[in-house]
């Protein structure tokens, strides 16, 4: 590098290009579809063509012995379960399956074609048990059980099954008295909302490949948003040490939480222990996408809200059940979660919820983007609108007067911190013009939201600097889309002073890039970026130290700044950092002594005061390290002849404590935003005896560039104490208020209220029908 | 019996301007073909049915979805991947250019099919408007981003290089 190079010095708040973009956009980046190893044999699975029913007769014998099989696996041969939060779950269906999908045996072949022929030859007979697909109905005291083990599962903490039912977790929130409350009320009101079924329908399907060593480690390359969790996983559930089990990451291509926990891994893992050390390839069809892999929750969520006629919230009160399908999975985690959120950012001060997650013969359900918040947010938003009709109140005032703020209460009893509700309400109200006269059949509506983040939970980095001052990120944060790799490199680039492009950031590798707890719930800015400022800022003092050393000077009269050491107010006395000797000792004059040494930063970022919640109350003083603040509004049209709806346009403001990127938020936003106009208009997963009747792009609608409206993303700052710069997170809040605040807007422009989702052109016709009978009747 | 060789045609074709010259069954389609036999894993699978676009590769220019064309159509014409638009000396085509500066890239498992169909519509088309580009894109599924920056990237590109050939 000449001596006149300037050094372009991209930090927080900037947004340099991706690191990824260019090896995404020429085609080159490679993904685990596009790992070829010597040897690689090719899964297919054998799946439950039944909702629920006993395994009478499974026999693979032929199977086994077509050419070109190298192995066949069944649950017999595998007797070990794991599961993210309740381990109920095979590697394959042992006596039972439990939904359309279940994997029931798995062949290893030297191609697809012939895996599927040996599939062809397995005979498999099942003796059909009633089947539950309606969760009210499953959470009934004589249904059948669909876990008839569950008291003897093995359970995280914090999960709360009921014994002898399909419940595997009831959540509780018992914050004052909500009866006195509802007396004290002037107006309440109280209605059940609903939501479907959906799929998480990222471009790149599951896909995992298994080897196994001569040693018996087990090597793992995985599209997994959780590289640690699985190892661990994995490990516990074949009983083997952790270093027995390695998992190695890849770009991922779309995970929404779907890519989260144990997915395609275990069944791979078990055909790649029986090939003799071939590995082997496992990757979905988009088929087994829609029905095997995980879905969102349908939840059905009842809410009874009572406030005084000034429009003071006095009690909320819900119910809410969350379809968690066949398998646990982090099912009850999201019944948890969502139930301390549920009653949204509001000061309220007597609060009862009861959330439950109940197992179905359905699809599972899994970690979505939102994590029940979108489900929830549904609920609440529409019945915060319909109270403020009762109340004669306009809907963003009602908001305001009862939006939680700096040191709020929260329902748990946390403090609350870093709060940007209100500015988001009023931004978002104001871009879209909210107040101003609308055309006929228009209509503006808001929707507010807030979200926790996974609480405890912890990250850790490593930033190696090399020897020409470029600097590698070792960091266990998957880069699924969002841009987290670019993101932790500006906060290395910010501390250390080199630029973004000299920092590689290595793809997670449980046996090198050190732990995190898992890429979910919008944790990674806040908890990896805070370990990675850590390791950067350590790397930093290492390197100052040598720099001090040679340039005779303090350590504390030091500067970084566009690659050089200076010597403050002394710019001539300066040091490039290439210049630094990074990982050799030399010799500096004739009896001079050794300088220099390699640098290698740590950081580890936890939370120590965390609480748990109290089984009875749901009370606790800090459940959540930070929360997530964001308020949309949607214009829509209604056609009331076909009863479509169009969405013009939707702002959504956003508090994400400080941006590191704005231009990768905005992505998320807009990204987010088109996925909640799919889950809010368009998208629904139909299932007929518990079997998806719609798994294709053609039947299952997911939004074209022609289906989304005008986007505009809007940033509010509202600094945490303890973010990276004050950032928080954002990678989910922008999924769960759109659904509502797309219904209000229906609702200004139509006068039809949607209960249901998705909102249909049927359902509007249906009530622009009704409409007209009573208005006929005079009601 | 899988596998069997007495069925297979003598294809001739250009992939990136390269001549290939290779047998193959009458059912493989163009996407195994450029996947498996010729290496070229920029094309992804995103359904195998034709529904999502993730697969697209120009055919003689044209868009087509590689998974449900048959290796054997391609016989005789030019196909061009995402690994055929840059130079060989690197040179970004401006369209994968537009795609960084605009930040029209995520999880980038979309993103050959998509640069593709675009390159496809400018070349046929230099000055589209809003609407026509998002029309182009319609059957190239993305999950991530929403569209805007994609559309944002192409009309950039086209307002930069439109007219100009």
């Amino acid at each position: 590098m000449g001596e006149n190079e300037v050094w372009k010095l991209e930090s927080i708040g900037c947004s340099p290009v991706r690191l990824d973009a260019r090896e995404k956009v020429t085609g080159r980046a490679i993904y685990v579809v596009d790992l070829k190893l010597r040897g690689m044999l090719y899964a297919r699975v054998l799946r439950s063509p039944l909702p629920h029913g006993r395994i009478v007769r499974l026999d693979v014998k032929k199977a086994r012995t077509l050419a070109g099989v190298a192995a066949v696996v069944t649950g017999e041969d595998f007797p070990f379960s794991f599961g993210a939060t309740i381990q109920d779950q095979h590697f394959l269906a042992i006596e039972k399956v439990r939904f359309v999908g279940d994997p029931v045996a798995a062949v290893a072949a030297v191609d697809l074609d012939t895996a599927e022929e040996a599939l062809s030859l397995i005979k498999l007979e099942l003796e059909p048990l009633p089947a539950l697909l309606d969760p009210v109905e499953a959470m009934g005291p004589r249904a059948i059980l669909i876990h008839e083990g569950l008291s003897q599962y093995a359970l995280a903490p914090g999960i709360f099954p009921i014994r002898g039912t399909n419940i595997c977790n009831h959540f509780k929130l018992r914050k004052g008295d909500v009866e006195k409350g509802f007396r004290e009320s002037e107006v309440v009101l109280e209605d059940t909302y609903t939501t479907q079924m959906v799929q998480h329908a990222h471009l790149e399907p599951h896909a995992s490949i298994a080897q196994v060593d001569r040693c018996g480690k087990i090597t793992v390359w995985s599209n997994t948003q959780t590289p640690h969790f699985n190892r661990k996983a994995l490990a516990t559930a074949l009983r083997l040490p952790l270093q027995k089990v390695r998992v190695v990451g890849a770009p991922v291509g779309g995970g929404f939480g779907g890519k989260s926990y144990l997915k395609a891994e275990p069944v791979c893992v078990a055909l790649a222990l029986k090939t003799g050390g071939r590995p082997v390839r496992l990757v979905y069809t988009r088929e087994e996408e829609f029905g095997s892999a995980p879905v969102r929750h349908p939840a059905r969520i009842r809410c009874k809200t009572g406030m005084k006629s000034n429009g003071t919230w006095i009690a909320q009160e819900m119910e809410i059940i969350f379809d968690t399908g066949a398998y646990a999975d982090i099912g009850p985690r999201v019944c948890r979660n969502a139930g301390f959120s549920a009653a949204g950012p509001y000061q309220i001060p007597n609060v009862r919820v009861d959330s439950y997650c109940v197992y179905t013969n359905k699809p599972v359900g899994g970690a979505f983007r939102g994590f029940g918040i979108p489900q929830v947010t549904w609920a609440v938003e529409s019945h915060i609108d319909r109270m403020a009709e009762k109340l004669g109140m306009d809907p963003v005032e009602l908001r305001l007067r009862n939006a939680v703020e700096e040191g709020s209460l929260s329902a748990t009893g946390q403090v609350l911190h870093s709060v940007g509700l209100k500015e988001t309400i009023c931004q978002a109200a104001e871009r879209i013009g909210w107040g101003q006269n609308e055309k006929p059949l228009r209509g503006k509506g808001i929707a507010c939201m807030h979200k926790s983040t996974v609480t405890p939970s912890s990250s850790a980095a490593y930033v190696k600097l090399n020897e020409d001052a470029s600097a590698t990120l070792m960091v266990s944060a998957v880069e699924m889309g969002q841009g987290v790799s670019t993101a932790l490199a500006q906060i290395v680039a910010e501390e250390l002073g080199i630029p973004v492009e000299k920092i590689s950031v290595l793809f997670p590798d449980t046996d090198v890039t050190p732990y995190d707890m898992a890429t979910v719930s919008s944790r990674s800015i806040f908890f990896a970026g805070n370990a990675v400022r850590r390791a950067a800022a350590d790397a930093r003092q290492q390197l100052l130290e040598i720099a001090a050393d040679i340039l005779e000077a303090d350590l504390r009269d030091l500067e970084i700044t566009s690659g050089k050491v200076f010597v403050r107010g002394v710019p001539e006395k300066a040091l490039a950092i290439a210049e630094i000797p990074l990982g050799e000792a030399f010799y500096v004059g004739t009896r001079g002594r050794g300088k220099g040494r390699p640098v290698l930063g740590r950081g580890v970022f936890d939370i120590r005061d965390a609480t748990a919640l109290d089984p009875e109350t749901g009370q606790g003083r800090n459940p959540s390290a930070f929360w997530m603040y964001a308020t949309q509004a949607a214009e829509v049209e209604v056609d009331p002849r076909s009863g479509r709806v169009r969405v013009l346009r939707i702002a959504s403001a956003h508090d994400v404590g400080k941006p590191i990127n704005p231009r990768l938020i905005e992505g998320q936003i807009q990204g987010a935003l088109a996925m909640g106009i799919g889950t809010t208009l368009l998208e629904q997963m139909e299932l007929e005896e518990g079997k998806v009747m719609n798994p294709s792009f053609t039947d299952y609608r997911v939004p074209s560039s022609l289906d989304v409206p005008e986007m505009i993303p809007i940033l509010v700052e509202e600094p945490h104490r303890q973010g990276p710069y004050g950032a928080k997170g954002l990678g989910e809040p922008a999924l769960a208020p759109t659904a509502a605040a797309i219904a209000n807007a229906v609702y200004a422009a139509s006068g039809v209220r949607i209960k249901e989702l998705p909102i249909t052109p049927e359902k509007i016709l249906e009530g622009l029908k009704k409409r007209r009978g009573n208005e006929k009747e005079g009601k | 019996m899988p596998g069997t060789d007495d069925m297979k045609i003598k294809i001739r074709l250009n992939v990136n301007g390269f001549p290939y010259e290779t047998e193959v069954e009458p059912r493989r389609t163009l996407l195994e073909l450029l996947r498996e036999d010729f290496e070229l894993t920029g094309t992804k699978e995103g359904c195998g049915l034709g529904e999502c676009g993730t697969c697209t590769v120009l055919l003689d220019g044209r868009p087509i979805k590689s998974c449900i064309t048959l290796a054997v159509q391609a016989n005789g014409r030019e196909v061009t991947t995402i690994e055929g638009l840059e130079k060989p000396d690197g040179t970004l085509h401006p369209i994968q250019q537009a795609f960084i500066d605009h930040g029209a890239i995520q999880c980038g498992f979309c993103t050959p099919g998509m640069v593709l169909t675009a390159k496809a519509l400018l070349d046929e088309n230099p000055r589209p408007t809003e609407i026509e580009v998002r029309r182009a894109i319609a059957g190239n599924l993305c999950r991530c981003t929403g569209y805007q920056k994609i559309v944002e990237a192409i009309l950039a590109t086209a307002e930069k290089e439109g007219g100009a050939g």
